[in-house]
């Protein structure tokens, strides 16, 4: 069968060629190995050098936080560890050996430290595949009877070390906690992570200032090469580039006049806001209940977490920008200025009240059963006359008053430095057929008039409201932080102080509802008398508003002060929950905390003040 | 019973050379995945030894298939297809996902790969259709047809998605066709069709970008032409190594540094740096980039080695081949031994990157059950015919 025989031969050379072309690809392959691992050799061995240098990020001193006196209200503090440097612990053979020994070193060490071991088994095998070359806490945050023991101790130290850690804290614990926020352990973005073979452990804000400034105060981390070898050991350190230590951040608030805010609401839940009605400064701002962020760091417990999410009076939120509340009566002057400017009523004109306000067929009731019998603007503002406000809400008609309210900044955020601020809310009719499908009405507007109703209000919105009651019309943002200062505590920057409107109103319209406001606390009668302190002229209003279930009715307690009445360097607004009455619950609370301010007496503050 | 010994006899006349060779890649194979994995001391600390077993086990079955006289296939060959194609339709619902593709089956804690069993299958029936006995019907079986009853697993292996693996299947195809005396013509014009097939996705993957498209005309682009994010970006990364050095192109870099960082002796056997530190990923050290830990510590020398005993392989394989005593040995031969070389140069070839990166494992050095098994079964076919040579 030569024809078969030839399919065959042709087959078989087919084959082979088959095996040439294979072995000839094999050489080929042969020959990229040459190049790449002969002739360019000496490439890839500087790159793996390279490579054995691991680089670990060191976090750069965290930034403090300062009261506008240069008082540390958030700062650093060394944190004592003990440490082990597992390689030189290391044991000939197997590295089961090795953790066999560290741990009896650790329960040895707790003996003597009588603390717990915290280091488990797992973590020290993972703390060897890991991060061999960087110390294993065992132990973070060392008492000095600890130190003290570790320093007289027999014990073999080879391989152990103190080891100083930054940790946050707050000198002054809950003092302006809901300000200041706190920080938590950070977790690295993949970003700052990058380039980096090993971490330390970093602080980031997690509440607060402490968040809103964390990019300021982390500063710009450093890095430390280690040199390691095939083995995973260290060889040398030495520091590529120190961390930049963050910025400081200096904040308008006065440490004294904060712990005088938070100690007149210590024991009932409510806020308290200080402007500085001539540039907007936040001197105090305070809400309560509060919480000690030293609890919370590093990490929060939960036990104490669970509780204060369970506390009906919330203490992690801070109600003075956080929280709204219907006015009540502080929001008075508002409506008599809307109505004297709108020309509807004369400052001269009276209105006779029965102790109750007809609209159409329903009563609306004035607080005094009474009566007030026939009241001028300034009597109706020192008397809170409801009536009064009712009845020439309804002459200047609501527009009038809600523009007003939303150019004193109801309505709307203040831009403040702090996180989840609430806007509040004027109401308008626009707003009534929008969120209730229904009309205005007159009942609205009375309501509206005297501060209840839809009307909601931060603390804050109402201690603006008085530093422009206070300052004659002049609008301003709060000024929460002034300024960033260096580690060396020069001046970065400085945050100018924002006014953002002038009130159009006219001088002669001010100065009679700032009379009203002057009786409220100076006069005899006056519904906010229980607030003033001796030797110096105050002007206020009281407010009561009510909230909670028809069946279980409470009432928030308000007052706004600002003094002295001539030239004030401070306007107050404060908001206590559950209060029989503004002047009888909140008024002795603003007494104290004035006395407080006004301490040193008037006349040797001004001295002082130049 | 005399059958048994009869097939025992035969075993004598075993191709020792290739026996030697085997088990020497497997023993260099269970050196390097205790090196690559020395230094845990976790569960996969004892890969080595599970190797062990599984070569043994491998050895087991190339020793029962060298007996078996490999024409029975013929009986067996179209069932074994449709199992493949069973596996590898049961896979695309019931695999396991890893890194976004299914590609195994597990079988009572046992990984299988379809994909190995239904390249096994076409090369099986492959060699029964085109062998003599099936003459007249391999006269009527024009190429395409072969190439369309290897088309069908390559697709499903592609719907895993597993590019890599899929591919392979065209030089096999392609080389028992040419070695079965094919005509050579239409072979080359598939080949350099194939070419092409390949330089138009590395164009696709590439031009756009270049071409100054924007994202969203980019992606829908792709989204026309049906190239998924994950083959995208391998593709891309072999276009551009440095494109992402900690992401995709990191084992890329890193088995780069390491194969060439072994010079012209390596730097000795558990001392491969670029093992020890976790520079090469842990989890493919022992398994994938099994050859690159091995161009670490015993440099330019050892990898020589390696790549001769696949020379070897490959001689000895074809050698059978051409003393087969029937076409359809002749033709098993050439697709067993087109299998294993394919799989031995993708592997080397992206390890030292020059071809992207891949699922494919090297044969008998790679860690891996099921593929140790299946490659010594497979290349135990190849003893079977060769032990059936006519003569003496």
């Amino acid at each position: 069968m030569p024809a078969g025989t030839q399919t065959v031969k042709s087959e078989l050379s087919r084959i082979r060629l088959i095996l040439l072309i294979m072995l000839a690809l094999l050489v080929l392959l042969g020959g990229m190995l040459f190049s790449l691992q002969v002739s360019r050799g000496g490439e890839f061995e500087e790159s793996l050098h390279r490579q054995s240098m691991r680089r670990i990020r060191l976090p750069a001193p965290r930034g403090l936080i300062l009261d506008r006196h240069g008082v540390s209200l958030a700062d650093n503090q060394p944190c004592y560890c003990l440490a082990f440097y597992l390689e030189e612990m290391r044991k000939p053979g197997k590295w089961k050996y090795t953790v066999a020994e560290i741990q009896r070193r650790i329960s040895e060490f707790a003996l003597l430290l009588g603390r717990k071991p915290v280091i488990t088994e797992d973590d020290i095998w993972l703390h060897i595949r890991r991060r061999l070359p960087l110390p294993l806490v065992a132990w973070r945050s060392l008492d000095p009877a600890a130190l003290a023991r570790l320093a007289e101790t027999s014990y073999d130290m080879t391989g152990v070390d103190i080891y100083v850690e930054p940790a946050r804290i707050y000198p002054q614990n809950e003092l302006a906690s809901h300000l200041l926020g706190y920080v938590g352990k950070a977790e690295l973005s993949d970003d700052e992570a990058a380039g980096y073979q090993y971490t330390l452990p970093e602080m980031e804000g997690k509440m607060g200032l402490e968040r809103k400034f964390d990019a300021v105060m982390a500063g710009e981390a450093g890095g430390r090469l280690v040199r390691i070898d095939a083995s995973g050991f260290k060889h040398a350190e030495q520091v590529e580039r120190e961390p930049r230590a963050g910025a400081s951040v200096v904040l308008a608030i006065d440490n004294r006049i904060q712990a005088l805010a938070e100690s007149a609401i210590r024991d009932v839940p409510g806020a308290v806001v200080v402007v500085d009605p001539g540039n907007g400064d936040v001197l105090a701002l305070a809400s309560s209940p509060t919480f000690n962020p030293n609890q919370f760091v590093p990490i929060v417990p939960k036990i104490l977490w669970d509780q204060f999410n369970a506390d009906p009076n919330r203490p992690m939120l801070n109600k003075a920008v956080a929280e709204v509340y219907a006015p009540g009566s502080i929001f008075k002057p508002v409506t008599a200025l809307a109505a004297l400017n709108s020309g509807a009523v004369s400052a001269g004109m009276t209105v006779d009240c029965p102790g109750y306000y007809m609209i159409g067929k329903k009563t609306m009731k004035c607080w005094n059963p009474n009566g007030h019998g026939r009241v001028d603007l300034r009597r109706a503002i020192e008397q809170s006359c409801n009536v009064y406000f009712a009845t020439i809400g309804v002459k200047c008609g609501n527009d009038a008053i809600s523009d007003l309210a939303a150019l004193f900044g109801m309505g709307s955020k203040t831009g403040i430095e702090l996180d989840r601020e609430a806007p509040g809310l004027v109401p308008t009719p626009e707003w009534k057929t929008k969120a209730w499908h229904d009309d205005w009405r007159i009942g609205d507007t009375c309501n509206f008039s005297i501060g209840q109703g839809a009307l909601a209000v931060t603390p804050l919105q109402m201690a603006l409201m008085a530093a422009a009651l206070a300052n004659s019309g002049t609008v301003y943002r709060p000024r929460l932080v002034t300024g960033l200062r260096d580690w060396q505590g020069a001046t970065l920057t400085n945050f100018p102080s924002v006014k953002v409107r002038q009130l159009p109103l006219a001088p002669s319209v001010m100065e009679a509802v700032r009379q009203g406001m002057h009786d409220v606390v100076m006069a005899p009668t006056g519904t906010g008398r229980r607030a003033g302190i001796p030797g110096v002229e105050m002007a206020g209003k009281t407010g009561t508003a009510e909230y909670g279930k028809k069946e279980d009715r409470k009432k928030h307690g308000w007052m706004i002060v600002f003094a002295p009445y001539d030239k004030p360097r401070y306007a107050v607004a404060m908001v206590v929950d559950d209060a029989v009455s503004g002047g009888l619950t909140v008024g002795p609370r603003v007494r104290e905390l004035m006395l407080g301010i006004f301490g040193r007496g008037p006349a040797s503050e001004s001295e002082a003040g130049g | 019973m005399s059958e048994f010994f009869s097939s025992l006899r035969l075993l004598k006349r075993m191709n020792w050379l290739m026996l030697a060779v085997i088990l020497g890649l497997i023993v260099i194979g269970v050196f390097f995945i205790y090196s690559a994995t020395a230094m845990r001391e976790d569960s996969t600390a004892d890969l080595f030894r599970k190797q062990m077993v599984w070569a043994a086990a491998g050895l087991g079955c190339y020793l029962v298939t060298a007996m078996t006289d490999y024409r029975r296939l013929r009986d067996v060959s179209w069932g074994l297809y449709a199992m493949g194609l069973i596996l590898l339709v049961a896979v695309l619902f019931f695999g396991t996902r890893i890194y976004g593709a299914k590609r195994w089956l597990m079988f009572l804690g046992i990984g299988v790969q379809p994909s190995e069993i239904g390249k096994l299958a076409v090369i099986i029936l492959g060699a029964c259709l085109l062998s003599p006995l099936a003459e007249k019907y391999a006269r009527l079986l024009p190429m395409w047809k072969l190439y369309a009853l290897a088309g069908v697993p390559m697709l499903l292996v592609m719907k895993e998605p597993d590019l890599g693996s899929a591919l392979v299947f065209l030089p096999i195809v392609t080389a028992m066709l040419f070695a079965a005396g094919a005509p050579v013509r239409p072979l080359v014009t598939l080949m350099a069709g194939g070419a092409l097939v390949v330089v138009l996705v590395l164009a696709a993957v590439a031009l756009p970008e270049r071409l100054g498209m924007t994202p969203e005309h980019q992606e829908k682009f792709f989204q026309t032409i049906r190239l998924s994010d994950y083959q995208r970006d391998r593709i891309a990364v072999f276009l551009h190594p440095g494109k992402d050095p900690m992401g995709t192109g990191w084992n890329k870099r890193q088995s780069e540094i390491a194969v060439g960082s072994g010079g012209l002796t390596g730097k000795g056997f558990l001392n491969g740096t670029q093992n020890i530190l976790g520079f090469l990923p842990r989890t493919v050290a022992p398994t994938d980039f099994i050859f690159s830990v091995i161009a670490e510590e015993t440099g330019f020398a050892g990898a020589l080695l390696v790549l001769g005993l696949y020379g070897i392989l490959m001689i000895c394989g074809l050698y059978a081949a051409m003393v087969a005593r029937d076409k359809m040995g002749r033709v098993l031969c050439v697709g067993i031994v087109t299998m294993v070389f394919t799989h031995a140069f993708v592997n080397v070839a992206m390890t030292i990157g020059v071809l992207p990166v891949v699922g494919i494992p090297l044969p008998l050095v790679s860690y891996g059950g099921t593929f140790m098994v299946i490659t010594l079964f497979t290349l135990g076919l190849i003893q079977s015919v060769y032990v059936r040579r006519p003569g003496l």
